[in-house]
């Protein structure tokens, strides 16, 4: 073994910590592309192209570059309740309208997107044992753009066994619906009387503004064994809200029709969430095969609180290749503001969403992957991903007599990857 | 008072870790890394489908962080 692969180790793990992606951040010049099909049961398609560029530049300089291209296209659920009787609905981003089936979750069938993003990181030993990087973030869509930056730095300890990083990075996202924006808690569908005034404010771009730290410690725990460990804070300020998701107003316990949907209004969230997680991770040979294991806990001030497990392993059959089978868990609880609908009669309450993202759900992630090589400084990855959400969402005692379908768009996704990956010095 | 109990804990089980780190029977020396230094060990090993899967799950999920920033960059969520 080289120096140059110790170096390599040090310098991965060290890129890893501070949350700036720096692939193989050591003396190996790099590139990868990686395309994602990746489609949900009868909702949104979508094609995500990579290239990621890894390479070191005079001075010690190691750049990192990201080019990341999405389209996506199909349907998503509004957060509209589902009917007993056929529906027609006014599309929250399109303004045409749609026939529903019997008891189907109403879908927002417009939507149709492309983002284009690039990142880029320039890193930098410092002395001979730190590191220090910067980067920026650029992305654009149609109806959201954002610009950001980062920094990190992280040090070697303890004979190098142990690396401390701390990262920032703040971002400015701006906010333009299609639709211009319509007032929270107001009825969709309605024709607005406005001013050309009105109308141009309207569909002026909003603010979001965010702020993460991460400090990170990662430790070499024996010949096949290393782990890491690291907290992040996120702090999110000005628009918040999914300009295009709504929620059902549905006929009270006592109506003639109970719990069904009579007006959409649109959602309305805080402006402003802080968002905290810890995770830790562990690689391991055992038998000597590399295992993977992580564990992440989020919690936030809407009230989400959330777990997540992920399980790898690596079996390398040498020139034949290698199979990497993975397992993710996930589950959250509900935003505190979260609601399946609201009940006619109700008072208003100050923030409201019935967004499934926001809901109590679990999912569950199963993945297989092959990674061949072509030649001894080339290979290519495939990867199949099977992604599925369950969800928990009642409605309330009074209308569970009521109801009686499910009130969580269950999800399924089929996810294909296909990547290339060049190593030159 | 829950995140706080969590955070206590936490901070015990860093410092217990951190304790830890510091004795000499933990960590390798520089050239008995061989194995660490295989790909498959690395944590940040296939990249590019770690940031396409967190983006996925950003914008399918109401969580974000842990492994490297957490918000911002994308209207997805």
């Amino acid at each position: 073994m080289g120096r140059n692969s110790v170096r390599g180790t040090l310098a991965a793990l060290t890129a890893s910590l501070i949350g700036v992606p720096v692939a193989d951040a050591a003396d190996i010049n790099r590139t990868e592309t990686s395309i994602l099909i990746y489609s949900e049961n009868e909702r949104t398609q979508a094609l995500e192209a990579t290239f990621s560029l890894s390479k070191e530049l005079k001075n010690q300089f190691l750049l990192d570059l990201r080019l990341t291209y999405d389209g996506l296209t199909g349907a998503t659920p509004t957060g509209a309740s589902p009917s007993k009787y056929p529906q027609t609905l006014t599309r929250a981003s399109g303004g045409e309208s749609e026939e529903l089936e019997p008891g189907s979750f109403p879908l927002d069938g417009s939507f149709n997107d492309t983002r284009f993003a690039a990142d880029a990181t320039m890193s930098r030993q410092l002395g001979k044992l730190s590191v220090v990087k910067f980067g920026t973030h650029l992305s654009s869509e149609h109806d959201y753009s954002s610009v950001g930056l980062n920094f990190g730095v992280n040090r070697d300890f303890n004979g190098r066994n142990t690396t401390v990083g701390i990262a920032g990075s703040f971002s400015k996202d701006v906010v333009k619906p299609v639709t211009g924006f319509n007032q929270p808690f107001s009825e969709v569908g309605l024709t607005l009387n406005e001013t050309a005034q009105e109308r141009l404010a309207r569909f002026k771009g909003r603010n979001k503004r965010v702020s993460d730290i991460v400090f990170s410690l990662a430790q070499i725990i024996s010949r096949g064994t290393v782990v890491r460990f690291s907290y992040s804070y996120s702090r999110a300020s000005g628009y918040l809200t999914d300009p295009y998701k709504i929620f059902s107003i549905v006929q009270s316990p006592d109506s003639a029709d109970p719990g069904e949907p009579i007006l959409n209004l649109f959602e309305k969230r805080p402006d402003a969430r802080r968002q905290s997680a810890v995770f830790s991770e562990i690689r391991k040979q055992i038998f000597g095969r590399a295992a993977a294991f992580s564990y992440r806990f989020y919690w936030d001030d809407w009230q989400i609180r959330s777990h997540t497990a992920d399980f790898s392993m690596h079996f390398d059959f040498k020139r034949k290749g290698a199979v990497l089978p993975r397992v993710r868990w996930y589950q959250q609880s509900g935003a505190n503001f979260h609601v399946p609908f609201l009940i006619q009669g109700d008072p208003l309450p100050s923030y409201a969403s019935a967004d499934s993202r926001l809901a109590q759900f679990r999912a569950f992630t199963y993945g297989l992957g092959y990674s061949y090589p072509l030649s001894s400084n080339s290979k290519v990855n495939l990867s199949f991903e099977y992604y599925m959400q369950r969800g928990q969402v009642n409605p309330p005692a009074s209308l569970a007599q009521s109801i009686n379908f499910g009130l969580f768009p269950e999800l399924n996704v089929i996810m294909l990857r296909l990547g290339y990956a060049h190593e030159f010095f | 008072m829950k995140t706080r109990n969590f955070i206590q804990v936490l901070l015990i089980v860093a410092v217990i870790i951190y304790s830890f780190c510091g004795c000499a029977s933990v960590g390798v020396n520089v050239l008995d890394r061989d194995i660490l230094s295989r790909p498959e060990m690395q944590f940040d090993y296939r990249t590019n489908d770690l940031a396409l899967d967190e983006h996925i799950y950003f914008s399918k999920e109401a969580s974000s962080g842990g492994r490297g920033f957490g918000g911002g960059g994308c209207g997805c969520n």
